[in-house]
């Protein structure tokens, strides 16, 4: 390629000004965490003059009532709000058990199956592993119909466990499939020569394939977990008591209003997590969720 | 393997109690389920609801399918250089993948308010739309409106996976194109598109699968409305197994499930796509 110095400016002109035309919504929703409610509701954008509040964040982390801000400063909640609580401390922990459960589950049980799919051929190889990609077309309604009539007789309804083998369920397809694309990469060799040297099966797996698809495995538990964390429907249908988080921020819209700095809030801070884990293992990701269709 | 088996109990029970499921019907006095046979499947057919939802959610897959695969390509390849600050454009790129999509939905709700919303603030001093025309309030416009949300979470998807396949991408070829006098866009056409067609199938793949089933945007931003503009047939089905008719709720979810399945088979089979 010659390098044109303008057309190089260019480029970099280009690619700033997309890149920041996606990540501006995610800057407009912080910017409106912190925002009082006057500046949210005005009817041209406002990106600065305003009295940076932390009240939203004191709502929903903090335990403030939201009616002491009224009475005290009068500034926080024009909006009437409806009887539910804005507290969210619970619902992050139920999150963060959930989501925990649900990819340790789902890593442990992927990557046994995928790799007996990696390893041993058998009859019919190609169809198992579309009819596991088709378990993930399921629509999730689908899926949370039955699992809601099991759940009710098995009296795992409004449980964490409940909830975990849920999102197990519906994290395995996609689990597999990224698993078996990592351990693929893995020459079958290594695993010849560790069973010559009179390693079992299990020692094989454990000592010698294991390590080598670390990288990989964080990956996919990463996806996992972000999954879980922002799954919303079967949390929605499945759960009363127990509320994950992205249920909790959805009762925030009110029959009375929809309490904006509160949503912007917990929403923000929910972010944080799984931004950290997904820059972690990005470049793992990029290999893995092109599920091997890299190689010749 | 006992892990298969597992797998299997998992996967298998949840579908066969579906389709056990769409042929009951519950009976309003009771409450109990009754065996009537193909009776909800036939009801599926007949009714304008459904195919409508089906033509909603078509259309949102496929419109939403064709920007992302365009819109992540272009950005793939002009994100695909070793130039400074590069990297961390990448990095900013995937951010909107981790955002909880009912959050998403409810981002772009406030963004696409007709009143306060920053987006139809500046879409209105564009004069893209008309002010008596809130963007989700209008017949016409309301599922652009939910497909936005989608295009601004998956479009970094696509580039993410794309990105992969371009930097996996041979040399040479390139080289002997450029002494032959090749523009970009041959180079392009010529050289890229063929050898990342396998990336490109895979992507599309997943992603139709997810489109398809489309529910937490529709949900957050418009409820399927106005009237029933904007309802999917997963949020059809949602609908009904809030309003408790569970048999004909699981009929609507089969019916997308069979749907995928066909065209993921047929899309397999055409691209050759292999695991």
């Amino acid at each position: 390629m010659r390098s044109n110095p303008a057309l190089g400016i260019l480029r970099d002109v280009c690619a700033w000004a997309i890149v920041l035309l996606f990540v501006f919504p995610i800057f407009w929703w912080i910017l409106a965490s912190f925002k009082p409610y006057t500046a949210i509701f005005n009817t041209t954008p406002v990106y600065w003059g305003f009295e940076p509040t932390l009240d939203n964040y004191r709502v929903t982390l903090g335990g403030v009532s939201r009616l002491s801000l009224i009475t005290d400063e009068g500034a926080a909640g024009t909006v009437a709000g409806g009887g539910s609580s804005y507290y969210s401390i619970p619902s992050i922990i139920d999150s963060v058990i959930v989501a925990l459960g649900s990819t340790v589950l789902a890593v442990v049980l992927s990557t046994l199956c995928a790799y007996g799919l990696s390893r041993f051929r058998f009859r019919g190889q190609q169809n198992f592993v579309f009819w596991i990609l088709s378990q993930r077309m399921m629509p999730p309604i689908a899926i949370a119909i039955p699992i809601f009539f099991m759940f009710r007789d098995l009296g795992l309804r409004d449980s964490h466990l409940g909830l975990i083998l849920a999102h197990t369920l519906i994290n395995l397809p996609i689990a597999v499939l990224l698993m078996k694309s990592f351990l693929d990469d893995v020459p079958v060799d290594l695993d010849q020569q560790a069973m010559i040297d009179g390693a079992n099966r299990w020692q094989t797996f454990w000592l010698v394939v294991m390590p080598l698809v670390k990288g990989g495995l964080a990956a996919t538990a990463v996806l996992c977990f972000i999954f879980s964390w922002t799954e919303f429907l079967l949390s929605l249908q499945l759960t009363t008591q127990i509320r994950t988080i992205p249920v909790k921020i959805s009762t925030f819209v009110t029959s009375t209003g929809t309490e904006w700095g509160f949503i912007t809030a917990l929403g923000s801070a929910a972010l944080v997590p799984s931004f950290i884990f997904i820059v972690l293992v990005q470049k793992h990701l990029v290999r893995g969720l092109t599920l091997g269709s890299l190689k010749d | 393997m006992p892990v298969i088996a597992l797998l299997l109990a998992f996967g298998v029970y949840p579908l066969l109690y579906a389709v056990w499921l769409s042929l009951q019907e519950r009976s309003r006095i009771t409450r109990q389920f009754e065996f009537v046979g193909l009776k909800q499947w036939g009801i599926a057919l007949t009714d304008p609801r459904t195919w409508d939802s089906f033509q909603v959610t078509l259309t949102y897959t496929l419109v939403c399918l064709a920007v992302q695969v365009v819109l992540g390509m272009a950005i793939a390849l002009l994100l695909d250089t070793e130039r400074r600050g590069y990297g961390l454009l990448r990095s900013l790129m995937i951010l909107p993948l981790v955002v909880p999509p009912a959050v998403t939905g409810l981002m772009f709700l406030l963004m696409e308010d007709a009143q306060f919303g920053v987006l139809s603030y500046y879409l209105k001093q564009l004069g893209i739309i008309d002010p008596a025309n809130p963007l989700l309030a209008n017949n016409s416009t309301a599922l652009i409106g939910v497909m936005l949300a989608d295009i601004w979470q998956w479009t970094p998807f696509m580039v993410l996976i794309f990105l992969a396949g371009l930097r996996a991408l041979p040399k040479e070829p390139y080289e002997a194109a450029a002494i032959d006098g090749a523009s970009a866009i041959q180079a392009f056409r010529l050289i890229t598109l063929p050898l990342l067609s396998r990336v490109i199938a895979v992507a599309v793949l997943l992603r139709s699968i997810d489109l398809f089933r489309v529910y937490d945007y529709v949900y957050v931003m418009t409820s399927g409305g106005p009237g029933t503009q904007t309802e999917t047939l997963s949020f059809y089905a949602g609908r009904l197994f809030t309003l408790a008719n569970f048999p004909y709720a699981a009929t609507l979810a089969l019916i997308v499930l069979i749907s995928l399945n066909v065209m993921a088979a047929v899309f397999i089979k055409l691209f050759k796509v292999r695991f």
